[in-house]
């Protein structure tokens, strides 16, 4: 880089160039990144912060201001039929998102992978009937599991949390054989075995950290279909139970208000597409930063 | 081939008992007692007793089980307790509205993403195919039960020109019936056709590096042309896969989408069902879909070895 390059000392110019391709590489990250990153950081962000912090206290009814417009004084987004403040329970719909997802994905993510890699190291006769069965479990529409489920332990977070395990676990143990298998057909692999390493340390040791990035992606779009599938089951009235405040309830309530009060189903709406599309657009990012060939190759 | 078929069948019937294991298992070893359901808390132990005799669920899990995929072969599923409707007419009398739905989905979603993801592929380093991309990615965001109310909205409330829910069977009026299916499936349609879109576009990309590809451009075929002519085709086949695994994915759509218009259809039904706690019906209804999906799968899978001559060489091969 001449234009950057020697000006004062030698350690200065050194300092210098460092300092600019770090610059460079931050600049060289792909936007979806920052742009996912963003949306998933504000969304954390109003879930914790409504822990502390909302405009009122929660299932606060303000009797006098049902239905108020937009703008109303003291209601920034107005407030619904019973008269609560659209801000807060937006906050309370976060609270509640967040929470179902990060229980579900984590808990997924960890049986799902778990269950990958013992079939990766499984014996060769074995590994065909066990992929099918993940097979049959993906094929396996998860929302039934939700319905029966919930038709048997009655509707509520705990249900929903579950339905979104069972739905995810065969989708992250799929995606951890194929690469996990590559990875334990490499020479190092073979040389910890000569090393008289046993196959569980070889597979927390060696395969896990060399599938992780494929794992992290596959965590930030599993975390973006989990808080879908949780407005969805919310929605449907077979999630979370009143008084608790979610986003898919809210949009539930606002459908006999189509002709009343048409803007209230945007604000609820909105923050489900722009929560799932952040978590959609960081696993993007992360693809194309982590695993450049699966991005360049796409599927994933 | 008939060795692809056979193996399509084994996975199948393979699948199948799973899936029907799976369902059996959570709806008989979770807690909760149907019974106490039915009967509520307060009930004598002779109605327990009596009922339990009813349901039938005094007998071992095995015999329960085994009597159940009878029912489900021979078409005797029981009754509702709530409605005390026919489980199984009543599944059968629901089909028409989920069918028209997901299959009208299909029939738009597919050809649409082609052209979509198409043509983000060949601009994809273009401007204007990154914002197809884009808006794919925002479509996968938006949930389906959003995009039909905010359809409804404006379509339904707004304009006036659709109707905001309900069915109209087609023999008793055709173009009122076709109507009222018009704004389900377009909500239902917006998500599938963001995840195909997806799909195409990556698989074009992949597509347009392959070197007959090149060879067709090197004969004086346009990159358009090229990737219309050759592109399409080849492109299609790991498509046929991602269409049968969407299958389950329609099917959820759907169920949301049925109660979003309130047709009488089988996501309706058991949603009902669960909301009323008829473990049966659900557990019925659930191995139904899950057939369906499973059928779907199966018959994509021997459509795939038809498309693909290089599945049948290979097995030809091998055999």
């Amino acid at each position: 880089m001449p234009e950057t390059a020697p000006r004062g000392s030698a350690t200065n110019a050194a300092a210098e160039v460092r300092r600019d391709s770090r610059w460079r590489r931050l600049r060289r990250l792909p936007i979806t990144l920052y742009l996912g990153g963003l949306l998933v950081f504000l969304f954390v962000f109003v879930a914790l912060l409504s822990f502390v912090w909302t405009p009122y206290p929660p299932n606060h009814l303000n009797l006098r201001n049902r239905l108020a417009g937009p703008g109303t004084p003291g209601f920034l987004l107005g407030t619904d039929r019973a008269g609560r403040d659209v801000v807060t329970e937006l906050m309370l719909g976060a609270r509640n998102s967040l929470y179902v997802s990060v229980v579900s994905t984590v808990v997924a993510m960890v049986l799902g992978s778990a269950i990958g890699l013992a079939i990766a190291g499984s014996h060769r006769v074995a590994q065909g009937p066990l992929t099918r069965l993940v097979d049959a479990g993906l094929a396996l529409p998860g929302i039934l599991i939700a319905l029966v489920l919930a038709a048997k332990l009655g509707a509520g977070n705990t249900t929903a949390t579950l339905a979104i395990i069972a739905w995810q676990v065969p989708v992250a143990a799929r995606v951890t054989i194929g690469p996990a298998r590559q990875v334990l057909a490499l020479d190092f692999v073979e040389a910890a075995y000569g090393y008289g390493r046993r196959k569980p340390y070889v597979m927390v040791r060696h395969v896990l950290p060399n599938i992780s990035p494929l794992l992290i992606v596959l965590g930030s779009v599993m975390f973006a279909a989990a808080i879908l599938i949780e407005a969805a089951l919310a929605f449907l009235g077979v999630g979370v139970q009143p008084p608790t405040s979610s986003w898919g309830r809210f949009l539930n309530e606002t459908q006999s208000l189509l002709e009343a009060a048409p803007y209230l189903m945007f604000f609820p709406g909105l923050a489900i597409v722009l929560t799932a599309l952040g978590f959609n657009l960081l696993g993007d990012g992360l693809r194309t930063v982590l695993d450049p060939q699966q991005a360049r190759s796409g599927l994933a | 081939m008939i060795r692809h078929t056979l193996r399509s069948l084994a996975t199948l019937l393979f699948a199948a008992l799973i899936g029907s294991i799976v369902v059996f298992v959570l709806v008989h070893m979770l807690g909760g007692d149907v019974v106490t359901v039915l009967l509520g808390r307060e009930a004598a132990p002779k109605d327990v007793q009596f009922m339990r005799q009813k349901l039938g669920i005094d007998r071992p899990l095995v015999v329960q089980y085994l009597h159940w995929l009878r029912g489900v072969a021979t078409g005797d599923l029981g009754t509702s307790y709530g409605m005390g409707y026919d489980i199984f007419h009543e599944i059968v009398r629901r089909m028409g509205p989920t069918l028209i739905l997901t299959l009208g989905g299909l029939l738009i979603s597919i050809p649409l993403s082609l052209v979509l993801g198409t043509y983000s592929a060949i601009n994809a380093k273009k401007v204007r195919g990154g914002i197809v991309d884009v808006v794919a990615q925002v479509g996968i965001s938006i949930p389906a039960f959003w995009a039909g109310l905010l359809l409804v909205l404006v379509f339904g409330v707004r304009l006036g020109w659709l109707p905001t829910g309900g069915y109209v069977p087609f023999s008793d009026d055709p173009l009122g019936s076709i109507r009222s299916m018009i704004l389900p499936v377009m909500a239902l349609s917006l998500g599938v056709t963001a995840v195909f879109t997806r799909y195409v576009r990556t698989a074009m990309i992949d597509v347009m590096n392959e070197d007959f590809i090149r060879s067709a451009m090197a004969r004086g075929r346009t990159r358009r042309g090229a990737a219309l002519v050759h592109g399409v085709r080849n492109a299609s086949i790991p498509l046929v896969t991602v269409a049968a695994l969407q299958f389950g994915q329609l099917i959820a759509g759907a169920v949301v989408i049925e109660n979003v218009f309130v047709l009488p259809g089988i996501g309706r039904l058991i949603v009902t069902a669960t909301l009323g706690r008829e473990v049966i019906v659900v557990q019925s209804l659930a191995l139904v879909i899950m057939l369906i999906v499973l059928v779907l799968n199966f018959l994509v899978d021997i459509a795939y070895g038809f498309l693909d001559p290089r599945i049948r060489d290979k097995e030809a091969a091998n055999a």
